[in-house]
């Protein structure tokens, strides 16, 4: 199982947008779940929305298919207002959402059969489309398995099977890979992979960095309900958070401050400082003055633009 | 428009079909405590009472229970199901969270849980009917046509009163209290066990109830009791409650249902 880190975009540049947000806004009595969000995704892009817990990621998908009403903005998804028109968009996305919500009291093949009327497939295909996604998902075996009886990762399989059954064109994915062991998170990858060569669109919500550069083209990273900031995995690590990161023991607190030089970036996580220079050779030659080897040297990552961006990377004494 | 409400009807089939597929699975648990609850009442009261009650218009106390028997199987098959049964869908099964993902709106879940609470019911209560008609309990035996459409037609309001009680509860204990103080009363109270006619005040409070105006044209029909101007009037008003309570209800499942 191979997964090239590098797939090429299969977004043609300038392509018809299928998702287009201006101002977007939603409030729960007082409290505003999304503020003024903008965004665009075009055909064929695979785009990864971030956040933490309760930045929006899962009310603005919402809005796209008419399940989570805005109160500002405006919001189109394949040209239709799903406000307005949610069955005119529906008719062409799959959604595989946070909890599976399979119909438990049906068997696997049930549940498909199902859905599959849900979405107007044609009787004469739906069987052997079935039949084919349960086999890609490896879960042919179980056609005839009880819902209750599925291990937590065959569920969320059995949630891309349904996504898929219409074939279509937009494929949202709320936190897919949440809570699954590596085998099945690599499996559910190649899917997305293989689906987004056929030129289809994808939108994916993400805890996880490492998920997010693999499969995304493109990163839009939500705080409070806003984007703080957007662009290609790599582009974005250089822009907001360039070079390297070593990170030392919290003893080594106040002597890395005395040396911190104004280019660097001093923060902590848990217990631990971490110091952000442009050049490794500046991080070298830090470790040389402590007298020390640093417990992690690296090169930034798109965990700490997330972390920066998001404000989540704890100031100095914090 | 005639389009739109042929494809939206279709989508509301798709969500009698699932309901119908659980069921099914189940099918005599789920059919026998409707079909038991109306013989072990009209055994107990109707076998048990006529000999102490005597006649009532003409009619053995057995026969003036019969046709309450079917609209009790209606209104106790629409309001569970619409009640528990789709609050259990709703919260803890979140079947609609994957539905609506679906060309079904909200729209097409309400009207879906309509058009299944109505073939319930009259199924069932057409199966109470042939029931009576075998235990010689109909004065008027054709009267077992009409039951699976009146049936059908009572249980869309009880069933409506159960999605607003759905919408509105704030946990699944709520709905015994829903039971206790609209249901349980509505059954007692609305002439399924005496009649009402020398009542004024429960006379005229009980024709805000649609379960009422069904019993009535149960009975009508059971006891071949031809009167227009009534059966025109329980009509009426059986379908001015199905439509404002449905709509009712569809208003209130969109809140829950759409954020």
């Amino acid at each position: 199982m191979s997964i090239a880190p590098d797939s090429p975009s299969a977004a043609v540049p300038g392509s018809e947008p299928v998702i287009v947000a201006r101002a977007v806004a939603k409030k729960f009595g007082d409290f505003a779940a999304l503020q003024g969000l903008d965004l665009e995704v075009r055909r064929g892009e695979c785009v990864g929305l971030l956040g933490p817990n309760g930045a929006g990621k899962s009310t603005f998908i919402g809005c796209l298919y008419g399940a989570v009403l805005r109160t500002g903005g405006d919001l189109t998804v394949f040209g239709h207002d799903p406000a307005q028109n949610p069955r005119k968009i529906k008719e062409r996305l799959g959604v595989v959402p946070q909890e599976n919500a399979l119909d438990e009291g049906l068997t696997v093949m049930e549940n498909m059969r199902l859905y599959a009327r849900f979405e107007g497939v044609d009787k004469k295909a739906a069987l052997p489309r079935i039949n084919e996604l349960l086999a890609h998902m490896s879960l042919d075996h179980k056609k005839e398995a009880p819902i209750k009886t599925l291990s937590g990762g065959m569920k969320r399989r059995l949630a891309f099977v349904r996504a898929l059954l219409s074939d279509p064109e937009l494929l949202i994915l709320d936190e897919p890979t949440t809570g699954l062991d590596p085998a099945v998170r690599h499996l559910i990858w190649e899917k997305v992979i293989s689906y987004r060569q056929a030129g289809k669109t994808v939108m994916v919500t993400t805890h996880y960095m490492h998920e997010a550069e693999i499969l995304c083209d493109r990163i839009i990273i939500l705080n409070r309900g806003a984007v703080v900031g957007a662009g290609a995995p790599r582009a974005l690590i250089d822009k907001e958070t360039p070079g390297f990161v070593a990170t030392f023991a919290h003893d080594f607190d106040a002597r890395i401050k005395a040396e911190l030089q104004p280019s660097w970036e001093l923060f902590h996580q848990g217990r631990q400082c971490c110091v952000r220079a442009p050049k490794i050779d500046d991080l070298l030659a830090l470790q040389q003055t402590l007298g020390t080897t640093a417990l992690q040297l690296r090169p930034s990552n798109l965990e700490d633009v997330y972390l920066k961006l998001t404000g989540r990377e704890l100031d100095d004494n914090d | 428009m005639t389009d739109e409400f042929r494809t939206s009807f279709q989508l509301a089939w798709h969500v009698v079909v699932r309901n119908w597929g659980v069921y099914r699975k189940d099918f005599l648990a789920n059919i026998s405590p409707t079909l038991a609850d109306p013989a072990l009442m009209l055994t107990a009261l109707g076998m048990g009472l006529s000999p102490f009650i005597g006649q009532i218009g003409g009619l053995s106390y057995a026969q003036y229970l019969a046709p309450g028997m079917v609209a009790t199987t209606a209104l106790f098959t629409a309001f569970f199901e619409s009640s528990y049964g789709f609050y259990v869908k709703m919260t803890f099964e979140s079947v609609f969270k994957a539905m609506l993902t679906t060309p079904i709106g909200v729209r097409e879940v309400v009207m879906g849980e309509f058009l299944w609470g109505f073939i319930r019911a009259a199924l069932m209560g057409g199966t109470v009917g042939v029931f009576l008609l075998l235990m010689g309990l109909l004065s008027n035996p054709w009267a077992v046509f009409l039951f699976p459409l009146i049936s059908g037609l009572l249980a869309v309001p009880c069933g409506a009163i159960g999605l607003l009680a759905s919408a509105m509860v704030r946990n699944i204990n709520q709905f015994q209290t829903v039971y206790s103080f609209l249901i349980a009363p509505i059954f007692y109270l609305s002439g399924v066990f005496f009649p009402l006619g020398d009542r004024p005040v429960l006379g005229v409070i009980v024709q805000l109830s649609p379960f009422y105006h069904g019993v009535r044209l149960l009975q009508l029909s059971a006891w071949g009791q031809w009167q227009p101007g009534e059966i025109a009037w329980h009509l009426g008003l059986l379908l001015l409650f199905t439509a404002g309570l449905g709509y009712w209800a569809y208003r209130k499942v969109v809140k829950i249902l759409t954020t």
